[in-house]
């Protein structure tokens, strides 16, 4: 179930502004107590997810609509050209689990596609064949048409999201 | 091993209180970007904080947070043992339960009113499930403990409903796409927030919509779109609004302050006379 490149034709800073989900926080809401919050760990290159306890029904292994991550095995690398690429959280959402890999040149974002993308049952992969991809596209759009969010959307792109902020973390770009 | 990054935020001020120096962002408001995961969904936060120390800004986000906890844990239908859970069940009067139950019931009953009876907590199966409204209902309450704080403008995205307020950039509204029901890479329309925006559609997880007339699923919509100034009610008319059909945009339209875009299964589109559509 892997998929073609997306190739993206953003600037890294438009991409980061909009998605607009940074990691300063976290060091102030790390002695706070939050259940379920995401926290991302920059340059480190790891990023743990802590779902709130019983966030689901009570006899399934993954609660739904609480996502897991792990952390990725994963390197950034950078060729002689300067193009770096990084592999994002491997998030595991409701419906399944994404992984993506980001493509760096010049601190710009080149492409964008996933390593794992598997759904949990074969409703799920119809949607994710347009579901996931589909929120880099709506970045992109929300920054030609200046839009701060979008309705409508919903768990899978907020899986996209997590790994993609995961893997720029990694890449430094913000 | 790469260095740690340093911070994306640029919170007021060139230096925070440990002195570390941030990045001037001239022209854009401070963002304060977050994540959680409730509900069985995520909600994300974007903050602009304005004149607000920084550290003010994250101990009312790490609230507002705890809100959402809270919410999930008194209103859970998926939680057996969550006040809500034992109301159903009979175990538990409500006199007896936590207050908000209470509250939120009443505005069940006042969207279940306002809808025509096309959200209907009380007609779903297995007793009266609040679920629909209390997303809504939960991302309201963060905002208010957002905009309490002090912070100059902020959004509160729960599942793809969004709530929010004050102003992203000097003068200008929240702008908000409402995704094509079809392509995923595009947005139907773009609208001004007037405080919350809900979309009810069925294209991600199938027919999930109770029709209240019916008890089984069932849409006249690909997506039903509502805007107003509160979530708990936009997101209750868009639910009822995808099930009613046409007759919908009726009730709808004679709210104040409450508008409404339909797109259709053949991809045709209506609306009410005053939707803060931009573009």
């Amino acid at each position: 179930m892997r998929r073609a490149p997306i190739v993206v034709a953003a600037t890294a800073a438009g991409l980061a502004g909009v998605l607009g989900f940074h990691t300063q926080q976290q060091s102030l809401l790390s002695g706070l107590s939050t259940g379920g919050t995401t926290t991302t760990t920059s340059g480190g290159g790891t990023t743990s997810t802590t779902a709130p306890a019983g966030s689901g029904g009570s006899t399934s292994t993954t609660a739904p609509g609480s996502t897991s991550t792990s952390t990725p095995a994963t390197t950034t690398t950078t060729t002689p050209t300067g193009t770096q690429t990084a592999i994002g959280a491997d998030v595991q959402y409701r419906y399944g689990e994404l992984e993506l890999k980001v493509t760096a040149t010049g601190g710009k974002i080149t492409s964008v596609q996933p390593v794992i993308d598997t759904a949990y049952d074969a409703r799920s992969f119809q949607v994710n064949s347009y579901a996931e991809p589909q929120l880099l596209s709506q970045t992109l759009q929300a920054q030609s048409a200046n839009i701060n969010g979008v309705s409508g959307a919903t768990y899978t792109s907020q899986a996209y999201v997590q790994s993609l902020q995961a893997a720029l973390d990694k890449l430094g770009i913000k | 091993m790469t260095p740690p990054v340093a911070p994306a935020l640029a919170p007021s001020g060139p230096r925070d209180q440990t002195g570390r120096r941030y990045e001037a962002d001239p022209g854009s408001a401070p963002v304060l970007g977050h994540v959680h995961h409730v509900m069985g969904t995520v909600v994300s936060f974007d903050v602009r904080v304005g004149d607000v120390e920084p550290k003010a800004a994250m101990v009312a986000l790490s609230r507002a947070c705890a809100r959402l906890d809270r919410a999930d844990a008194v209103f859970s239908t998926w939680k057996p043992n969550s006040p809500m859970s034992r109301i159903r069940r009979g175990e538990v009067a409500l006199r007896d339960a936590p207050p908000e139950v209470g509250r939120v019931l009443e505005l069940c009953a006042l969207a279940r009113e306002l809808s025509a009876g096309w959200f209907d907590p009380w007609q779903m199966p297995g007793g009266v499930d609040p679920t629909g409204l209390v997303k809504g209902w939960a991302a309201d309450e963060a905002l208010s403990v957002l905009r309490e704080a002090g912070v100059r403008a902020a959004m509160v995205g729960a599942g793809g409903d969004l709530a929010t307020f004050g102003s992203p950039e000097p003068g200008g509204a929240w702008r908000i796409g409402v995704r094509d029901p079809w392509a995923g890479d595009r947005v139907a329309c773009v609208l001004e927030s007037p405080g919350a925006v809900a979309t009810s559609g069925c294209y991600e997880r199938g027919d999930h919509v109770i029709d209240p007339r019916t008890g089984r699923p069932g849409t006249r919509f690909a997506s039903a779109t509502v805007t107003g100034p509160e979530l708990w009610l936009a997101d209750a008319l868009a639910t009822g609004l995808l099930v009613a059909g046409e007759e919908g945009l009726a009730f709808i339209d004679a709210l104040d302050g409450y508008e409404a875009f339909v797109i259709s299964e053949t991809g045709s589109t209506a609306r009410t006379a005053r939707l803060p559509i931009v573009s």
